[in-house]
């Protein structure tokens, strides 16, 4: 009866219940909860919470799909509370990638891309993201910048160009930028490097070095959702080089000078110059966001607030940011929505050639008297660094308002358009104020002088675009994009200075000051330009298992001639999803299976503007009388027909999945060929240029590598899980072609010499030294050699390699350059109960660098290495690796050049998540604490500071005046209310 | 079936939908203006042929042109002075300067050739241009171009001392091809007859002398100055007394007492003074960069960097009683004509009294590296000695006798007593030394009286004759020009 009574009245049940990360126990808003079999269907809100009704006998089970994660189902069984854990799908390829002009499933691309989620970097101890990436991602190679406010570098498969730009674009919810020092990390939702062509070529003549999309966080539907995450870290010098101390110092520098130039009474102190003008910095972030939503709108704001104290004394670095997303349904039709972000930034500079000084300065004095002068000797030319920092007042501070508005309209069942207006504003300004000052007769200054600096910089972009993705009798997928883009940018300097200002700051500005003194000057910054870009994307899948991938982009930029102003960048990508074939669905081998393909053309137009029209050079100023003339001259070779540069790119891959997405892995092979690279081909002196060299497309660049990343999540028993995640790339980088021109000689010591060449057959800035082959031990050895003059025993001998009898730069040969022939990353982490802990482990292989602190010596008795000082070699030590006590200039040679592979332990942190039994009494979701280092161990062979060296590609490598890296030990916190 | 309605209606859509927004945007957006100016633009400019001319003169001043690299190569190398700074400091090739061991990859020749070639190029952009303006008066536009062609002689004049014959360039360089074409050496003879067509053209042009505004431009008496020389070096005796002589007898300039003061602040554009490189030292400053700086005295409480250091052998050639030794030579530890105390314990015992910067009595305002002191190029003692040698070569040994003497007299001393013609010579030729000692002069000199050699080599200098009688062209040079450029015999 009962049962009759139940199936005609069917019951109206609720399910309710929890959706919850397997790993660490977080809350996940947003699954999608479904019955299943109906088209029911619920999201859990902030707190993971979903509650779905249904009628009896409707359905048995609830499917939970969330991005990112492997799809459950869960019977219902008659249960009203359900508590799901989700596990993390490392290969969901019904993920949703952020691609340009749009989104597509993962499943549907060929283009290869890295992607590194939120919370790897959010919790770095990191200006920027992109700092954070590194050994994250196969092929992306990140030089890191030590300084507070620092940038890095970031070459993506290699080294593509030697004078146009090789940092990758970035492009921020649509906005194309160079900067994102502005972003607080932890507003990023996903960071997205796109590297082959099929997946870069929609953004054809920016293209060139790779792409990094990033997307910052918008609102999620439902309660208001508080973040609040924070950590502070104190920061430390590693790697410090030993040098010699006073006694060692004045015996090593009187053996050079050959007489007793230091005298005991010349010694009046000892000092440790770099721990003079350094100390324990520190580090600190805090930012508190906060989203939530409705059903017509979600929002999200965050507050952030970042500053670090480098290691070098009076050196900081600040950042506000403010951000709000907001994003509006209006109707089922139209749908707009904006972010907004505003940064400001504060630093208090100090020189890096405070580091060089303090290699260089001589021990044999204290850095401050008794009395609180400054000490000084008349035995170095190298003045007193710590005077030096602490007359350095040097400030720089900016504002940046960047942001973007847009709308998107379905116009017509799955055909919607979408047009997106992107705003960035910079606003920055710097001041520096020179005392008057006297440490001794050469470390002065006589006349303060102020000068003032100001520069503006904007861009707009807009894009528009229609997006149509079709399923076709469940079998064809169709996604096609079309769209517009115009771009401007542009941007003006002011700099003033003058002499006199009196010393208090609250004088430091034009109204005082000698009048007769004030220069002021301005420019346009030589970004300025438009650009216009029309793109087609197009994406067919059959049956899921074949896929094709076309894109084609026509962009002009105003920079170039007419007659080369526009340019085609097509691409095209091919993949088989091997896993859909029906013979493939007997094995249990491979979860997923898929192999690419793909060919594209992509450009690099970023060469200043207006190279290609006459140059005036102008300021060629003379004095007649008791007055400045100022002339101006066309003095400039130019190529009229100056275009971009152009890449072609091939790519063949592999990606898949084990073991129920145990293993994971990929796997890809790629050559990029860049034609018609901008390079200064040398001008006889006959021809008057003004530099001797003229810009023109004459170069090809080759870049071949191999990247592999494998990964693997395990579980030991209940309760531990673990991730290995390792990747590993090789680029071979290799100049192939430099059309008319010669070698290009870069990588200037300083001191009248240069270091390295770009020429046919190395890769770009090869090193390029004399070679050595032991000391001379005797007079008579060296009259049996060829040598240079002055040549005495303890000197190295350099190898007259093409045996002409006489040492000049014919001998000079390659060894190898700055770009490593290899690099890795190794990510690990583990998850046992409320505890986590993960390392990072980074390293580079088979890349050199040049020791410049070790070559630069003027003859003005600089410092030396303790090692190098006790090594070397006289009479009575008659070494033959290491040579005499020398002053004087030394001849680039490769013992100076040193191995720049090194093993990091990037970060290794241990966190804790307090049980939630605990944090519900506070109405806290969830609080996490962590410990974690940075930098605290590097494994090196280089016996200078760092082997981090940013700088530009035909002279990277070379240690003069570089911020040493510093590890970072904090602590830190994440609570969501 | 295949849903062809429906992907007609879509494909309408999305190409109307493209065509709407390739139209959009206008088809200028991207002419935007390029920043540089170009020549269409400059020839508006009222103050254009003017900023032309200051181009050319710019060079003058420039690192390359007349510092580090000049006073090498013109007085280093020889035996009056020597290298200077610390004994282990090369100054990159300075210390092969010194000692003759240098290489057709040394440094100094290098900045010479390219800094020179540049100052011609600038010429011949000026000459290209200047004619086609019309919006300055003729007289004015003439005398631009006059300038210009002096200073481009004064270019070559450079280039055919250090090297012998080089390219000779009369045009604009613009292409690919103008460079192939203008790399190819003219004779030493071609370069010399050039120099004196400019000049000659010039000097009917100059006016004799400038307002105080103007100081520092060419004058008539500077091309006659130079063609004095260019002639004396080319032994063509007749023009050089005869131009010679024109400067000394025109009643516009005079021999001046004070010997030592000439060279001081206070001495500029005095009535000996023919030409200088005018200098400003003054915010902004203009100057020959690091000129002073490189060889003021070195060490505690030096001033500079202390090369080219007057030789033992300079300061013995002295007679007794020649006013110039002191207004020529520094010896460490004395108190200079400001009361600038030298530090006795410098690393070298001599430096170089003629290009001294008071810091305190002159203008100075703390840029070291552009000072106000002028470069004297041409003066009137020196015309003096030409015409003395010239004649003496001619045979009128009376008016070579009183040409000598009178510069004798006026640094002190006793009238010559030599009599025959070689005598004369070689009175002349030492008067030179002492007079213009430092003066950027000794090495060409030497080389071209063909005493270089003996000169040399009794001072120790490993001077190879019938190789170092001319710098050998930059090695660089040589290669981009694919060959085409000859090497001097003996590199």
């Amino acid at each position: 009866m009962l049962f009759v009574f139940g199936s005609l009245f069917a019951q109206q049940k609720v399910i309710k219940g929890t959706v919850s990360d397997s790993k660490d126990g977080s809350r996940l808003p947003g699954v999608r909860v479904t019955l299943k079999g109906t088209k029911k269907e619920a999201a859990t809100d902030a707190k993971g919470q979903f509650s779905i009704s249904y009628q009896e006998g409707e359905s048995n089970a609830l499917l939970f799909s969330y991005i990112g994660y492997k799809k459950e189902e869960v019977a219902i069984n008659g249960q009203s509370n359900l508590e799901v854990k989700l596990k993390e799908s490392n290969v969901s390829l019904n993920d949703v990638v952020v691609i340009g002009y749009g989104t597509a499933k993962k499943k549907e691309l060929t283009g290869v891309s890295a992607r590194i989620q939120a919370k790897e970097i959010a919790t770095l101890p990191m200006l920027t993201a992109t700092q954070a990436i590194q050994g994250k991602a196969a092929g992306v190679q990140i030089i890191a910048a030590g300084e507070p406010g620092g940038k890095p570098n970031v070459r993506i498969r290699g080294t593509g160009s030697i004078l146009g730009g090789v940092d990758p674009l970035y492009v921020v919810d649509g906005i194309l930028t160079d900067d994102i020092t502005n972003i607080n990390s932890s507003d990023i939702v996903s960071i997205d490097v796109l590297k082959d062509a099929a997946a870069t070529a929609i953004y054809g003549v920016r293209a060139s070095n790779g792409v990094i999309m990033i997307t910052t966080k918008s609102g999620t539907k439902g309660k208001l959702s508080v973040n609040y995450d924070s950590y502070y870290g104190l920061k430390q010098l590693v790697n410090k080089v030993e040098m010699a101390g006073p006694g060692l110092f004045a015996k090593y520098s009187n053996e050079a000078a050959g007489t007793m130039a230091i005298k005991a009474e010349d010694i009046t102190g000892s000092t440790d110059w770099m721990d003079e003008i350094t100390r324990i910095g520190t580090i600190q972030s805090h930012s508190l966001s906060m989203n939530g939503g409705g059903e017509k709108n979600t929002y999200f704001v965050s507050l952030g607030y970042f500053k670090e104290e480098g290691i070098l004394k009076g050196n900081d670095y600040q950042r506000i940011s403010i951000r709000a997303n907001n994003d509006v349904t209006i109707s089922n039709k139209l749908k707009v929505g904006h972010t907004l972000s505003y940064a400001y930034n504060f630093g208090n500079n100090k020189p890096f050639s405070l580091f060089t000084d303090a290699y260089n300065a001589a021990p044999i004095y204290n850095a401050k008297n008794a009395d609180g002068t400054y000490g000084s000797t008349t035995t170095s030319n190298v003045g007193n660094p710590l005077a030096k920092l602490e007359y350095t007042n040097d400030v720089s501070w900016g504002h940046r308002l960047q942001g973007t508005l847009w709308g998107e309209y379905k116009v017509w069942k799955n055909i919607s358009f979408r047009t997106n207006f992107g705003m960035d504003g910079g606003f920055n300004y710097a001041r520096n104020y020179a005392p008057v000052f006297l440490v001794d007769v050469n470390q002065r200054n006589d006349r303060s002088q102020l000068s003032l600096y100001r520069a503006d910089n904007y861009r707009w972009v807009w894009d528009n675009y229609f997006n149509y993705t079709e399923t076709f009798k469940g079998k064809h997928d169709i996604n096609i994009s079309v769209g517009h883009t115009a771009e401007r940018q542009d941007g003006k300097w002011m700099r003033g200075s003058k002499k006199d200002i009196p010393a208090q700051e609250q004088y430091w500005d034009f109204s005082f000051g000698d009048p007769t003194s004030h220069v002021l000057q301005s420019g346009n910054q030589n970004i300025y330009g438009r650009r216009e870009s029309y793109f087609a994307r197009a994406i067919y899948t059959f049956a899921g298992k074949y896929n094709i991938n076309a894109t084609v982009r026509r962009d002009g930029a105003s920079k170039f001639p007419v007659a080369n102003r526009w340019g085609t960048f097509p691409s095209l990508g091919l993949g088989w999803f091997v896993h859909n074939e029906e013979f493939m669905s007997n094995q249990n081998l491979f979860n997923t299976l898929k192999l690419r393909a793909s060919w594209g053309k992509i450009g690099n137009d970023n060469i200043s503007p207006g190279q290609f029209v006459t140059q005036f050079g102008t300021g060629l100023s003379a004095a007649f009388g008791p007055n400045i003339a100022t002339g101006a001259i066309p003095d400039q070779i130019i190529d009229p027909n100056l275009k971009w540069e152009t890449t072609t790119q091939s790519n063949v891959g592999i990606e898949f999945s084990m073991f129920n997405g145990k293993v994971t892995g990929e796997i890809d092979a790629y050559m990029k060929e860049t034609q018609g690279a901008l390079y200064l081909v040398a001008l006889p002196g006959v021809a008057g240029d003004r530099d001797n060299v003229y810009t023109t497309n004459a170069a090809t660049i080759s870049n071949k590598g191999l990247e592999i990343s494998l990964g693997y999540n395990g579980t030991l028993k209940k309760d531990f899980n673990y991730t290995i995640r390792g990747n590993m790339s090789f680029n071979q980088n290799l100049v192939t072609d430099v059309g008319q021109g010669k070698a290009l000689d870069y990588g200037s010591l300083d001191n009248g010499y240069t270091a390295t060449r770009v020429i046919n057959g190395q890769p770009i800035g090869a090193f390029w030294v004399y070679q050595t082959n032991g000391i001379f031990q005797s007079e008579s050895e060296i009259d049996a050699h060829p040598h240079l003059v002055g040549t005495q025993p303890g000197d190295k001998k350099i190898v007259d390699t093409n045996g002409d009898g006489k040492i000049d730069n014919k001998d000079r040969i390659y060894v190898g350059s700055y770009q490593p022939k290899f690099f890795f990353g190794l990510n690990t982490a583990a998850y046992y109960k409320n505890f986590d802990l993960s390392m990072v482990i980074q390293g580079n292989a088979g890349n050199k660098v040049f020791n410049g602190k070790k070559t630069v010596r003027y003859g003005g008795n600089y410092n030396v290495e303790y090692d190098v000082a006790m090594e070397r070699w006289t009479p009575t030590n008659p070494s033959t690796t290491n040579p005499r006590a020398y002053n004087g200039v030394p001849v680039p040679s490769d013992y100076f050049v040193e191995s720049g592979t090194y093993i990091r332990l990037n970060t290794i942190t241990l966190g804790y998540t307090l049980p939630e039994k605990l944090v519900k009494k506070w109405t806290i979701a969830r609080f996490r604490t962590y410990l974690s280092a940075q930098n605290m161990y590097t494994w090196k062979k280089f016996s200078g500071f760092s082997p981090e060296l940013p700088g530009a590609p035909y002279e990277a490598g070379i240690e003069k005046s570089i911020y040493p890296t510093s590890a970072t030990y904090m602590l830190g916190v994440n609570v969501t209310f | 079936m295949y849903p062809f309605k429906q992907l007609t209606k879509i494909s309408l859509i999305l190409g109307l939908g493209s065509l709407v927004l390739i139209s959009s945007c206008s088809k200028s957006f991207l002419d935007e203006p390029v920043r540089n100016q170009t020549p269409e633009d400059f020839f508006s400019n009222p103050d254009a042929p003017a900023q032309l001319v200051t181009a050319v003169y710019s060079q003058l001043y420039e690192w390359q042109q007349h510092s580090f690299s000049w006073i090498g190569i013109t007085s280093i190398a020889d035996d009056d002075a020597d290298k200077g700074s610390d004994p282990g400091d090369s100054g990159t090739d300075k210390d092969q300067l010194d000692k003759f061991t240098f290489t057709s990859s040394s440094l100094s020749f290098t900045e010479i050739w390219e800094s020179n070639f540049k100052g011609i190029a600038r010429a011949n952009q000026a000459l290209y241009y200047l004619p086609q303006f019309n919006n300055i008066s003729a007289g004015v536009k003439n005398r631009y171009i006059a300038e210009v062609k002096f200073l481009r002689a004064y270019y070559y004049w450079n280039l055919v001392r250090s090297f012998g014959g080089v390219p000779k360039v009369t045009k604009a360089i613009v292409t690919q091809e103008d460079i192939a074409n203008a790399n190819v050496r003219a004779s030493a003879e071609e370069i010399y007859n050039f120099i004196r067509q400019d000049l000659t053209e010039a000097m009917a042009v100059l006016p004799a002398s400038y307002g105080t505004d103007d100081q520092g431009r060419a004058t008539s008496g500077a091309c006659i100055g130079l063609l004095a020389k260019v002639a004396l070096y080319q032994k063509d005796w007749a023009s050089a007394k005869n131009y010679s002589e024109q400067l000394i007898t025109s009643g516009r300039y005079a021999l001046t007492s004070d010997f030592a003061g000439m060279f001081k602040e206070a001495g500029e554009f005095n009535s000996e003074s023919i030409w200088e490189v005018n200098c400003k030292g003054t915010d902004p400053n203009k100057g020959i960069s690091g000129y002073f700086v490189v060889q003021a005295p070195r060490g505690a409480g030096g001033l500079g960097w202390g090369f080219n250091t007057p030789s033992q052998r300079l300061v013995d050639a002295f007679e007794p009683g020649d006013i110039r030794k002191a207004a020529t030579i520094i010896t460490s530890g004395q108190v200079l004509w400001d009361g600038f105390q030298t530090n006795a314990a410098a690393p070298n015992k001599y430096y170089n009294y003629k290009c001294y910067v008071s810091k305190t009595m002159e203008t100075f305002n703390g840029n070291d590296n552009e000072t106000n002191k002028n470069l004297r190029v041409l003066r009137l003692g020196e015309m003096y000695l030409i015409h003395a040698e010239a004649a003496n070569e001619l045979g009128d040994t009376a008016a070579a006798r009183k040409s000598l003497n009178e510069i004798r007299k006026r640094a002190g001393l006793a009238a010559s007593n030599a009599l025959a013609i070689s005598d004369i010579r070689d009175a002349v030729y030492k008067e030179r030394r002492v007079e213009m000692a430092m003066e950027h002069d000794r090495l060409f000199d030497l080389r071209r009286t063909g005493r270089a050699g003996a000169v040399l080599r009794a001072a120790g200098i490993p001077f190879v004759d019938n190789r170092h009688e001319l710098y050998p062209i930059p090695q660089r040079q040589i290669d981009l020009s694919g060959g085409k450029l000859t090497q001097n015999p003996g590199y």
